[in-house]
């Protein structure tokens, strides 16, 4: 009976982790260009709200600065569409958290990283998903014109709205479907290469370097590269001075 | 001709937010059509009792719409500007067309170059360099900031533009967004140099100098492949498994040694 018990209280958690992160990403979609875009979809507020909802914000906090750097870029300039980074930043939280729950761990930067190999992608099916969203307002327009023609201007104007439903919907389902797959991935590939978690830490913080260069990349100025590297190289001198005099 | 009905207060206040929603049905047919006619049908219900009026004033702004959409609040304020003149015969009806026409696509390229390109990456360059050195305080911090340019900026472009109409203009140009933008791309530039420099810095704390040499050689080798045009997903692939191959090689030969 105890056992049963602690198999539904187990599933129940489960159960709520991923209706969470279904909620997380639909709202964060909907606030990524339908309404406000106030950076609450960006992956740096987008990551601690996700570990918050899932009752870990150091693992948002973790992942946060490395994705916003890496998708600084991503714009939604004109008609031209970027990569999905609110619905790529829920799914590697979530999998990142719940790869760790089913670690008995902490949220550590192999598990971070591992998780970030898996969901990444799913930046570029949200992109895809997005064209799709596109075309299916096509038809809400047309629905518009068609109240509009029927003398129902308040429908009409209201047909706006239901804009909002695909994107949420799209997000809530990829989400989570994204961070269960990394809740099982990455725990069997720990398990199953344990020394592979110090090389996969030391590979975190490569990819968080490459994340601050892809940043800086976004940024296009022509003398962006000078700062870039001049605040990199005196950033570090100063940082290492300073640990010498401490040390 | 009469005198020029205002739309209340409360009216506009209730655009003003539908403002927020001009994206929500974004479409290759008329992009921000039906966002900019919900946004505007509270001020035609104010400004045209007669239905068929209403109709014919809803069609006029059911047609093709695109801008960005901070700026489109400059737009949907001047729109009512003309709408009240419409509808007591000071302007001809197809008035505010002429208006969402001329202003849509500058605003467009001014608040794409602005916000796009330079605040809003300068506040996420913030932030990540903030968290990396200070914390979760430095999120709040920058989103706080962004926030307060965006929606002073979102407001006061949409007071001006149904205050003014066609002045907006004026008001716009008088804020430098342009060379302010720049500014702000450099610092950001700047930003994710600091950034990276936190992070090699953690490389040498948490694995010595040749997680420190990882690290930089990572960030170094990136921006460069950047530069010259190389794909961000394939990159970051190549390099986390270039990075984690010579991480156990090193850590490898470290424990044999």
């Amino acid at each position: 009976m105890g056992v049963r018990d602690s198999r539904s209280v187990v599933y129940t958690t489960r159960v709520l982790a991923y209706l969470a992160l279904a909620i997380v990403a639909g709202l964060a979609a909907v606030e990524r260009k339908g309404f406000l875009q106030a950076m609450l979809s960006r992956p740096v507020a987008l990551a601690p709200i996700t570990g918050l909802a899932l009752g870990d914000l150091q693992a948002g906090l973790l992942l946060a600065a490395p994705l916003e750097l890496l998708w600084l870029g991503a714009v939604n300039l004109g008609a031209s569409l970027p990569a999905h980074e609110a619905l790529a930043t829920v799914a590697i939280t979530g999998g990142a958290v719940l790869s760790a729950r089913a670690l008995g761990t902490a949220v550590t930067a192999d598990v971070a990283l591992l998780s970030i190999v898996v969901c990444a992608p799913l930046a570029l099916v949200g992109r895809s998903a997005d064209q799709r969203v596109e075309r299916w307002n096509d038809r809400l327009a047309e629905r518009a014109e068609a109240e509009l023609a029927a003398g129902h201007p308040r429908t009409a104007a209201r047909t706006n709205l239901r804009g909002l439903a695909l994107p949420f919907a799209v997000a809530a389902g990829l989400a989570p479907l994204g961070a269960e797959v990394a809740a099982r991935m990455v725990p069997a590939v720990i398990r199953a290469l344990p020394s592979a978690a110090a090389p996969l830490r030391l590979g975190f913080l490569a990819f968080a370097a490459l994340a601050c260069a892809s940043g800086a990349r976004a940024l296009r100025v022509r003398s962006a590269p000078g700062w870039f590297f001049a605040a990199f190289a005196g950033a570090l001198a100063l940082g290492l001075v300073t640990r010498g005099v401490h040390s | 001709m009469s005198e020029l009905h205002r739309v209340p207060r409360a009216t506009l206040l209730r655009v003003f937010w539908r403002c927020l929603f001009l994206q929500a049905s974004w479409n290759r047919r008329g992009m921000q059509n039906l966002g900019f006619a919900y946004a505007i049908d509270p001020a035609l219900r104010a400004l045209y009792p007669d239905r068929a009026e209403r109709l014919e004033a809803l069609r006029r702004h059911l047609g093709f719409f695109n801008c960005h959409p901070y700026m489109a609040s400059a737009i949907v304020g001047g729109a009512i500007h003309h709408e009240e003149r419409v509808a007591v015969g000071l302007e001809p009806r197809d008035g505010p067309l002429h208006y969402k026409s001329t202003l849509q696509g500058p605003l467009a390229a001014l608040g794409d170059a602005f916000f796009w390109t330079a605040l809003r990456p300068f506040a996420g360059a913030l932030a990540a360099a903030g968290a990396l050195l200070v914390g979760w305080q430095a999120i709040v911090v920058a989103l706080v900031l962004y926030n307060a340019v965006h929606l002073t900026l979102r407001v006061g472009l949409f007071r001006a533009g149904y205050a003014g109409g066609d002045a907006v203009v004026v008001n716009i140009g008088g804020l430098n967004l342009q060379g302010l933008a720049d500014r702000l791309r450099t610092a950001g530039a700047a930003l994710c140099g600091v950034a990276a420099a936190a992070v090699v810095l953690t490389a040498v704390r948490v694995a010595g100098p040749a997680g420190a040499v990882l690290a930089g050689v990572s960030a170094v080798i990136g921006y460069l492949a950047l530069a010259r045009g190389a794909w961000l997903m394939p990159l970051t692939y190549a390099a986390v498994i270039a990075a984690v191959s010579a991480a156990a090689v090193v850590l490898h030969l470290g424990g044999a040694g």
